[in-house]
Formats: structure tokens, C-alpha cells, sequence
């Protein structure tokens, strides 16, 4: 259906764009000035390659993380750490990181007073001591396999659903995967103290650290690229020191994540096809509370 | 339908019924009844429908006037408006020239119009004539038109006045659709009975023919009952109101006694009873049909459940039969202990292989283990009165033998209460379990139930909800298996335990409703109940209009059923298949065989 082309189409009285009046035109006529408005790919970024690297630091920290946490589980498995200076460790590792945020946040009006604070922190570990022993026997009649497969995609979970872009308060489900696994992790340690260690590494590695990185993150700009590979350096250092295959993998997997996935980002920029009109959806810009009064 | 009916019961009776419509039947009853001597006929005529129901014949001789007075009379005591509806005549010798006073007759009484019936020697038919108001025969012009015709309907006047029509309508209420024709006719007869009073051997001025003409019949035995019934009902209703006055006292309403007694059906079975009793004991006369059927099926059921209880009684007390049963009962009951502990031994093994907690196991196996040991302790405190108790209790089975399996209800709830309380412990449990999963699951996955909008909506939690509901999903998931398990097991025993008492009560339930009186009168007297009518061809001469038959359609024994049956505390599962195992699956507590109140009756 071209325009001015079809057959029976008058010259003498203008085509209107308008349904709601009997023209002389077959319905599905249009003119020339038809998709006049379609505009494409209005909204499409530049990504520059190293600023792309940068960010994909997050993502590979996380990994990392996890395989941190892994390896400390190994460890208390294997008998080789015990629970009571592991957790001084982590009460240690805890303040540190309270203070530096405390620091960080340049000791100006925060919403949760320090009360409030030690409250959560009595609940943490009230809660976890009393529930060890409760705990530790859960998966007594599980088979090994079956813990193993559902931690690991407890885990999975946690990672792929991982709030990202806001990491500030950690995202529901990525916390509640990461706990379950790691509930399901601790149940096979030999003591009820076992438990209740795994349990507090657990909430500083996967509850507390992100809020500190978020934190650094806006504040200290500079210092996220050496954080996020010392921890990369100490998972894979971690890992490899129970399994060398491990390691190796894990460091194939952080550097394609970090150096090839942008480099796909960037050039694939170039297939993008958005079409954008005045058939869109519209969007509020402005700010409509003065309404409102 | 054709419309009009006779009556003639036993032959003797000759009605004509006449129905002029224009282009359809007309109807004309008939039938033997050929020995009745001329004279007027009486009847009603059918308003709305061209028909008339014919109920007497008034004899020669007569004063116009008192049978004027009489029908007036007659008219205010039944409230059915009968009149002179025109002359029947039956030649015989020596009365030449009736029938020109017959028709002389249509000027005393005037009708619009005047049917003229009459009976030849030789036919066996008989002939109709109708005669307008303005004198014309109307069968001369039907004749030329050949539409209107007129059809005769004999029937029985004993039993069409005895049967009721159903289904049944309250004569007090004016319903909006108008009685059809038959319905009419029904009540018609049925409401003349005084005028079935007058035989030909009373003295009055009056000669009637109609189907109690020979005499009246009656039984000695059954006036002697309706007499002596009455003070007796006053007795029964004085002795009703003392017994009433008993239950009133303030002590049997508090609240711990009346759960009690709302739980045991013994007492539920009892306060039935006695509205029953009120019913069948008041001393005033059933006004309605369906009272009267009420009553005498309520009456007649009590009969009989006090018959088959006295049974029972004369079964249960020969032969010692009643210590033999209270020496089985203890080592039965210790028997089902025994049982249920070694299932319990069994649960805290590792049953069928499953993964339980072992932990959790013990707590629950022992707590169980415990509340047995405390109920056999308790049973063998009880052994030595159990013989007394379970005579007494037998005696109790002269009050009918719904009583009888209401006692033994009660005892098998009050043997198996163990099984009742490990059911609730164990539902309350899964409940809870299944409940926290749920609610935990929602928040697991970062959302919260929307109470207000009944819907699931997303929700930002705090750091230490989210770790703690964690933690507690965690370990409810973990213990499902074990409450599941135990869950499951004493659901089951429950069941069995409900499903015998839900046999028992519904045998009770059937010994209450069943209307047997009204089932005896289908079988015995089955014109009593009438669904409808049917008609035989009795004459088809030509010359003559048609005869027809008229004989009642008893009703179907179903709809007897479906329509007189007592209403009870009815014992019915009130869940669906699929309700019951949405309850069984979420944990809540089942009760499928409980009692309504009679309120909803």
C-alpha cells in the first residue's frame, strides 16, 4: 500500500488522519508522511571498554565471595581451623568494618541509631546460638549428595539474583538463598559451635560486606578496583590452596568475566535496532507532588 | 382435560358434569349408577373451567324451598357453594310425564344454565341435554355445528373425598396460579362432607342419594380411641412440660455442661425426641394434611423404635450377655493400647525408610507413649464398676433403639478419646508447620500477603527479619517430614473411628426420618395419596355422549419419601470430596459428621 498509489484516491480533498470522519479513502490508506515520526536507537549509550571493566569488578568480587566462603568451610570441615579463633577473627573483621563505614559515612545524621545497631547484632547471634544445636541436626538423615547439590544452587541463586545495581540493601532472595545454603552447609560440621561460626561468617560475608563495599563505592571511588582484587586474589588464592584445578578455573572464569564479556558488550553495541515514536508509552518527567497541596 | 366429574361410588350414584367450550370436548360423566330414582341434581359448578362436579341427587317428594334452605345451610357450614344444577331422570312405570316437570323445575331454580340428564330403558348411556337461560336447547345448535360436545366422567365420591392431591397446597394460602381444574374437583368433594350425612334412613324432609346413602359406617374400636385419646394427650403434654421445667434448671446451662451435652448425641437424640413428642402430644387436632402426616409418621416411628429397643433389651439381658461384654471390653481397650504403642515404637525407628529427624522424633514419640500409659492406668481404675454402669446404661435401650445406638456412639467416643487427642495434637501441629512454611516461603522470596487487598505484594525487610525467617524456614522445612508423618498416621486412625460413628448415626438418622405411616398408607390405602388422574373408556354409543372412568393415580413411593419425610438434626457431611482433602492437606481439624440444629428446619 503505497502512499498516493492506490487505486481510487483523489487528489482533490486531502487525506486526514482521522477515523472518526467518512473520507473517500479506503481505511488502510496512508500518505507519504507515513512513520515520518519513527526514530531509531535514540537512547543508545557509548560504553567505553575500561569504564565496562571497572564495573564488572561487583559481579567478580561476588564470585569471589562466594569461593571464599567455600573455603573456609572446607577448612572447618577438614578440622584444620578452630571455631573459637575463627570467631574472634570475625568479631575482629566486624568492628573493623563498622568503624571504616562509620568513617566513611562522616559521622553525619544516620537513619538507624547505634542502639538500634546493637540490638540486631544481640538478635544475630541470640538467635543463632540458641538455634545451633537445632541446626547442626537437620540434615542428619539427608544424604551428602543431596547437600552438597542444593547448596550449591542455593548458592547459584544467590548470585544470579544479587541486586547489582543497588547493593545497599541486599536483595531478599539473594540473602535468603545464600543462608539457606549456607544453613545447609554448616549442618555437616561436627559441633554445634561449628555451626554457629559458619553461621556468623556467613552473615558478614554475605549480609554485611556488600553495604561496606556500596559505601566505599560512594565515598572513596579510587579504592573499589584494589578491592575488588584483593578479594578476587584471596578467593582464588583460597581455592587454590584445596584444589589447584579449582583455582584455575576460577581465575579463567573471573578474567573472562572481567575482560572478554565487556569487550562483547561494546561491540555488540553496534546490532542494537530500537524504534521509538510516538506510539511509546509516556513517561512523567516532571514533578506532579505540587499537586498535591 | 375434560372437566366434569361424578361421583358414584358402588354404584348408585349418576352425576353428570356438562362443559360447554367452543370448540373443544365438552365432558359428560357417567356411569352405572342407574337405580337412583329421579330428581334434582346438586353440585357445584367449576368457576373458570365450563364444568361441573355433581355430589347428590334430591328425591321426590320435595318443597323447593327447604331444599333452597337446606343448600344455604349446607353452603355456610362447608363454604362451598353447591346448587341445584338440574334433574335427573330414570323412567319407570307410572311416572309418565316427569319429564315435563323436570323441565318445568329449571324455572324454580334458575341457573344460567340447566343440564337435563336422563337414562332410557335399553341404553346403557345415558343422554344430556343443556338448556340456556333463555329457554333454548343448546344441543340443537350443536348438533348443527357439531363442535360442542359433552363428555361424562364417573368416579369413586368415597375415595376421590378421602384422597388429598398432591403436591400440596395450603388451603389458608391464596396461591397466584389458579387451582387447575382436577384440584378443584379434589377439594370440592373433600369439603362436602356434610353433605354426605343425610342417609335415606334419615327422617328430614329430605330424600338424598349419593354414595353414604345406605348408612353411614363406623368402628367402635376407633371412636373408642378418639375418645380416650384426649385426656390421655393432656397427660402426656402435662408430664412434657414437667420434664421441660427440669431442663430449665440454672445449673444445666453453664457453659462447661451444655458443650457436653451438645457433643454427646445421647443427649442430642434426647432434647429430638421430646420436640417430637410436643408435636404428636398436643392435644389439638392436626388442621392440615401435612400435620396430620407429621404426626401419625412421627407417632408410628416411635412405635416401632420403642418395639425393636424392647427387642434389644429381651436379646441383651438373657444369657448373662452382659458381663460377658464387660469382661471383653477391658482387655479390648488394653489391646488397642498395646496396638497404638507399638506403632509409636515403630514411628521412632525409621519408619518405611523415611528421613526423620531423629530428635524430634523422640520428643514426639515419648509425649504419645505418655498419654497412653496415663489412659490404661485410667481404664483399669474404671474395670470394676464397668458391669454396673454398662447394665444400667443397657436399660436405657426401653426408650427406643435409636437411644440404644446413640449410648453406644457415645461409648465408643468416650473409649477412643486418646485417638481424638493425639488427632488434634498432631493437626494443630502440621498446621502450624504448614502455615509458618507458607507465610516463610512469601518471604523467602521477598514478598508479604496484602491483607487489606487479599493478594501477594512485594516488601522490602529489615536485615534481621529477613535472617531470622531464614533461619526458621530453614528448620521447618527440615522437620516437615517428621510432623507430616505423625500427622498422617493418627488422621487415619481418626478416620476410622469417624466413619463407624458416622454409620451408627446415620442409621439413626434413618430409624428418625423414615415415614413409615405414610409408606403403609402408599402400600394399604393407595388412593389416599393421589399424584393424578386416569380415565377409561366406559361407554362410546353413538347418540349417546362419552363415558368415561375416572380412576386415582396413586403417588410414586420416591415422592412419598421425598415429601413426608421428618426432618432431622440431619447427620450429613457438610464438606465436598475436594473440601475434605483441601482440610486434610492444610491440617485443619475435620469434623464431618456434625449435627445442625434444628433451627434451620
Amino acid at each position: 500500500m503505497g502512499a498516493d498509489s492506490g487505486p481510487g484516491a483523489p487528489a482533490a480533498v486531502p487525506w486526514r488522519k482521522v477515523l472518526y470522519e467518512r473520507q473517500p479513502f479506503p481505511d488502510n490508506y496512508v500518505d507519504r508522511r507515513f512513520l515520518e515520526e519513527l526514530r531509531r536507537n535514540i537512547r543508545v549509550r557509548q560504553y567505553r571498554y575500561w569504564a565496562v571493566v571497572r564495573e564488572t569488578g561487583l559481579i567478580a568480587q561476588q564470585v569471589s565471595c562466594v569461593a571464599v566462603f567455600f573455603t573456609l568451610w572446607s577448612y572447618m570441615e577438614q578440622g584444620e581451623l578452630v571455631p573459637s579463633a575463627v570467631l574472634w577473627v570475625c568479631l575482629g573483621c566486624a568492628l573493623l568494618g563498622y568503624g571504616l563505614y562509620e568513617i566513611l559515612g562522616g559521622f553525619c545524621v544516620r537513619e538507624r541509631t547505634r542502639l538500634a545497631d546493637l540490638q540486631s547484632a544481640t538478635i544475630f547471634l541470640a538467635f543463632t546460638f540458641g538455634f545451633s544445636p537445632v541446626l547442626k541436626t537437620l540434615t542428619e538423615s539427608v544424604s551428602t549428595d543431596t547437600v552438597h547439590a542444593m547448596s550449591a544452587v542455593m548458592l547459584l541463586a544467590h548470585l544470579v539474583s544479587f541486586p547489582y545495581a543497588q547493593p545497599s540493601p541486599p536483595g531478599s532472595l539473594s540473602l535468603n538463598a545464600a543462608l539457606f545454603g549456607s544453613v545447609c552447609l554448616a549442618s555437616r560440621l561436627p559441633g554445634a559451635l561449628h555451626t554457629f561460626t559458619m553461621l556468623s561468617c556467613a552473615l558478614l560475608v554475605f549480609a554485611l560486606w556488600p553495604c561496606l563495599l556500596h559505601r566505599v563505592r560512594e565515598r572513596a571511588e579510587w579504592s573499589f578496583p584494589w578491592a575488588a582484587v584483593l578479594v578476587c586474589l584471596a578467593g582464588v588464592g583460597g581455592l587454590g590452596s584445596l584444589w589447584p584445578e579449582g583455582a584455575l578455573l576460577l581465575s579463567l572464569a573471573l578474567l573472562t568475566l572481567t575482560l572478554v564479556c565487556p569487550l562483547l558488550l561494546v561491540h555488540l553495541q553496534r546490532h542494537k535496532d530500537n524504534i521509538h515514536g510516538p506510539w511509546d508509552e509516556a513517561e512523567i518527567r516532571e514533578d506532579l507532588s505540587r499537586f498535591l497541596n | 382435560m375434560p372437566a366434569l366429574v361424578n361421583a358414584h361410588r358402588r354404584v348408585n350414584l349418576l352425576v353428570v358434569g356438562y362443559r360447554i367450550r367452543a370448540t373443544s370436548q365438552k365432558s359428560l360423566p357417567f356411569k352405572c349408577c342407574n337405580t337412583a330414582d329421579s330428581g334434582l341434581l346438586v353440585g357445584r359448578w367449576i368457576p373458570g373451567h365450563n364444568s361441573a362436579v355433581v355430589l347428590a341427587v334430591i328425591h321426590y317428594p320435595f318443597i323447593p324451598g327447604q331444599v333452597k334452605k337446606y343448600l344455604s345451610e349446607l353452603q355456610s357450614q362447608t363454604q362451598v357453594d353447591l346448587t341445584v344444577l338440574g334433574s335427573w331422570s330414570m323412567p319407570k312405570e307410572g311416572q309418565e310425564g316427569m319429564d315435563s316437570f323436570l323441565k318445568d323445575l329449571s324455572t324454580i331454580f334458575p341457573q344460567k344454565c340447566w343440564l337435563q340428564l336422563s337414562r332410557e330403558i335399553g341404553k346403557r348411556g345415558f343422554t344430556c341435554q343443556v338448556v340456556q337461560n333463555n329457554g333454548r336447547l343448546l344441543q340443537e345448535r350443536e348438533q348443527k355445528n357439531g363442535d360442542d360436545k359433552i363428555i361424562l366422567i364417573h368416579y369413586d365420591q368415597r375415595k376421590v373425598m378421602l384422597s388429598q392431591l398432591h403436591p400440596v397446597q395450603d388451603v389458608g394460602q391464596k396461591s397466584d396460579v389458579e387451582a387447575s381444574e382436577l384440584r378443584l374437583v379434589f377439594q370440592t368433594v373433600a369439603q362436602s362432607q356434610p353433605l354426605f350425612f343425610l342417609d335415606k334412613y334419615d327422617d328430614g324432609p329430605l330424600k338424598l342419594s349419593h354414595w353414604q346413602s345406605e348408612g353411614r359406617e363406623a368402628s367402635i374400636i376407633a371412636e373408642l380411641l378418639k375418645q380416650a385419646s384426649v385426656p390421655v394427650c393432656i397427660f402426656l403434654t402435662w408430664l412434657l412440660s414437667l420434664w421441660h421445667w427440669l431442663c430449665s434448671f440454672r445449673i444445666l446451662h453453664l457453659p462447661p455442661v451444655l458443650f457436653i451435652s451438645s457433643k454427646l448425641s445421647t443427649c442430642v437424640q434426647s432434647v429430638y425426641r421430646a420436640v417430637h413428642f410436643r408435636t404428636v402430644f398436643s392435644p389439638k387436632k392436626a388442621a392440615t394434611h401435612v400435620e396430620f402426616m407429621r404426626k401419625a409418621n412421627i407417632f408410628v416411628s416411635f412405635l416401632v423404635d420403642i418395639a425393636l429397643g424392647l427387642l434389644l433389651i429381651s436379646w441383651l439381658y438373657r444369657e448373662n450377655r452382659i458381663s460377658k461384654l464387660a469382661d471383653t471390653l477391658v482387655p479390648v481397650a488394653d489391646r488397642v493400647a498395646k496396638e497404638l504403642q507399638e506403632l509409636l515404637e515403630w514411628l521412632m525407628g525409621a519408619p518405611a525408610g523415611l528421613k526423620m529427624n531423629r530428635a524430634l522424633d523422640q520428643v514426639l514419640g515419648r509425649f504419645f507413649l505418655y498419654h497412653i500409659h496415663l489412659w490404661i492406668s485410667y481404664i483399669h481404675l474404671m474395670s470394676p464398676f464397668i458391669e454396673r454402669i454398662l447394665w444400667y446404661v443397657g436399660l436405657s435401650a426401653c426408650l427406643g433403639l435409636t437411644f440404644a445406638l446413640s449410648v453406644l456412639s457415645d461409648i465408643v467416643a468416650l473409649l477412643t478419646f486418646h485417638i481424638y487427642c493425639f488427632y488434634v495434637y498432631g493437626a494443630r501441629l502440621y498446621c502450624l508447620t504448614i502455615y509458618g512454611l507458607s507465610s516463610l516461603w512469601r518471604l523467602f522470596r521477598g514478598k508479604k500477603w496484602n491483607v487489606l487487598r487479599q493478594r501477594v505484594d512485594s516488601c522490602s525487610y529489615d536485615l534481621d527479619q529477613l535472617f531470622i525467617g531464614t533461619l526458621l524456614f530453614t528448620i521447618l522445612l527440615f522437620l516437615l517430614p517428621t510432623t507430616a508423618l505423625y500427622y498422617l498416621v493418627f488422621t487415619l486412625l481418626r478416620l476410622v473411628v469417624v466413619l463407624f460413628q458416622g454409620v451408627i448415626h446415620l442409621s439413626v438418622d434413618f430409624i428418625n426420618s423414615f415415614p413409615l405411616f405414610a409408606i403403609g398408607l402408599r402400600i394399604c390405602r393407595p388412593y389416599r395419596l393421589a399424584e393424578g388422574v386416569k380415565f377409561n373408556v366406559l361407554c362410546q354409543e353413538p347418540g349417546t355422549p362419552l363415558h368415561l372412568m375416572m380412576e386415582i393415580n396413586p403417588l410414586k413411593c420416591s415422592s412419598v419419601l421425598q415429601c413426608y419425610r421428618t426432618p432431622t438434626y440431619s447427620c450429613y457431611p457438610k464438606d465436598s470430596w475436594a473440601g475434605l482433602c483441601k482440610k486434610l492437606f492444610v491440617g485443619e481439624l475435620i469434623y464431618p459428621w456434625k449435627q445442625k440444629t434444628d433451627k434451620t428446619d
